[in-house]
């Protein structure tokens, strides 16, 4: 299969898995040639972003007395850059994250985190796939 | 006999699987090029809208997006730019009073809610409170209660995020019209 049609059954599966939701295809609409790494970039940096606040995450709830305004603090970010890229598994499971803040539940917590860690890099993983196809569609090698 | 009849089952499985597989990937395959065709067609309409309302007004118009959030300050500036707007971005409520006070002027105002040091309601407040009343302030958040919090401190609207394209397009639209309409 080339790499464009792996591109489309990539993206099509992350949209069937309920992975991605159409604000995703949002910013797919928002590229064009005048930012033609548009959505490699948002992409890019909410991976980043989002490994960031999910190991501050685990140092919050790691500390003997949780500040769980902080952690509700980091919660809301996660959850408002989710929502802004598309990413609906990551950004649904976030909002029951900011109800156990509220309830002040530090067990409930650890294990939403760790919900929140599974499907958050589920679909980075798919994201860096993507961008390789990417790559390989527009002529270029593939990061190694 | 029964062996005979597993075995074509298993193949009219794997026939059958081969089917749906195609049909997901042909239709895949057609919803990219559906979309490819889609996003070319918004691109142009916006590019003339936008720019022919600017255009005559002989100004692009000057937006402040007010946001900690990196992933969202970056999607909202890029559509911002896409709309022929001159967008400046801070990364919270301090530093958006600071222009004000510094004397920069702006006729649209994106504040998010929730921000470290000051957030976006005292920022507005804070704003009206300097005298700045012309400008249009609109208040954005994922939480839903942030609509009360942004309209007691004077901001003109609020809209949820994610902020939709065709939002923007609009709430400029009405920016525009009225700077062409006080000359």
């Amino acid at each position: 299969m080339s790499a464009a049609n792996q591109l489309a059954a990539l993206i099509a599966n992350m949209f069937a898995t309920g992975l991605l939701d159409d604000q995703f295809q949002q910013l797919q609409m928002l590229q064009d040639p005048s930012a033609p790494n548009f959505v490699s970039e948002v992409v890019t940096l909410f991976c980043q972003d989002g490994e960031r606040i999910i190991g501050e995450l685990a140092k919050q709830l790691d500390k003997p007395s949780v500040d769980f305004d902080r952690v509700d603090a980091f919660v809301h970010q996660l959850k408002g850059s989710s929502a802004s890229v598309g990413a609906l598994k990551v950004k649904n499971t976030c909002i029951q994250f900011c109800e156990l803040c509220q309830q002040k539940s530090k067990d409930g917590c650890l294990k939403t985190l760790e919900t929140v860690r599974i499907n958050f890099y589920e679909l980075r993983g798919k994201f860096q796939t993507m961008l390789q196809l990417e790559r390989q569609v527009n002529g270029f090698p593939p990061n190694n | 006999m029964a062996d005979s009849h597993a075995t074509d089952r298993s193949e009219y499985s794997s026939i059958a699987t081969r089917h749906i597989y195609t049909r997901v990937r042909t239709q895949a395959l057609k919803g990219a090029v559906e979309y490819q065709e889609r996003r070319i067609r918004v691109h142009h309409h916006l590019k003339s809208s936008i720019f022919m309302a600017s255009r005559n007004q002989g100004s692009a118009p000057r937006a402040l997006v007010v946001e900690d959030i990196k992933v969202d300050c970056v999607i909202l500036m890029h559509m911002l730019h896409k709309l022929n707007c001159e967008a400046t971005a801070v990364e919270n409520g301090k530093e958006a009073v600071d222009l004000f006070l510094e004397g920069k002027t702006f006729d649209i105002v994106f504040s998010d809610k929730d921000m470290p040091i000051m957030s976006g309601p005292e920022a507005v407040a804070k704003i009206r409170a300097m005298g700045a009343t012309e400008v249009k302030i609109v208040g954005v958040s994922a939480d839903f209660g942030g609509r009360e919090a942004f309209m007691q401190a004077g901001a003109d609207v609020f809209v949820s995020k994610p902020v939709k394209l065709e939002t923007l397009e609009s709430m400029l639209k009405v920016v525009i019209s009225k700077k062409n309409m006080s000359g």
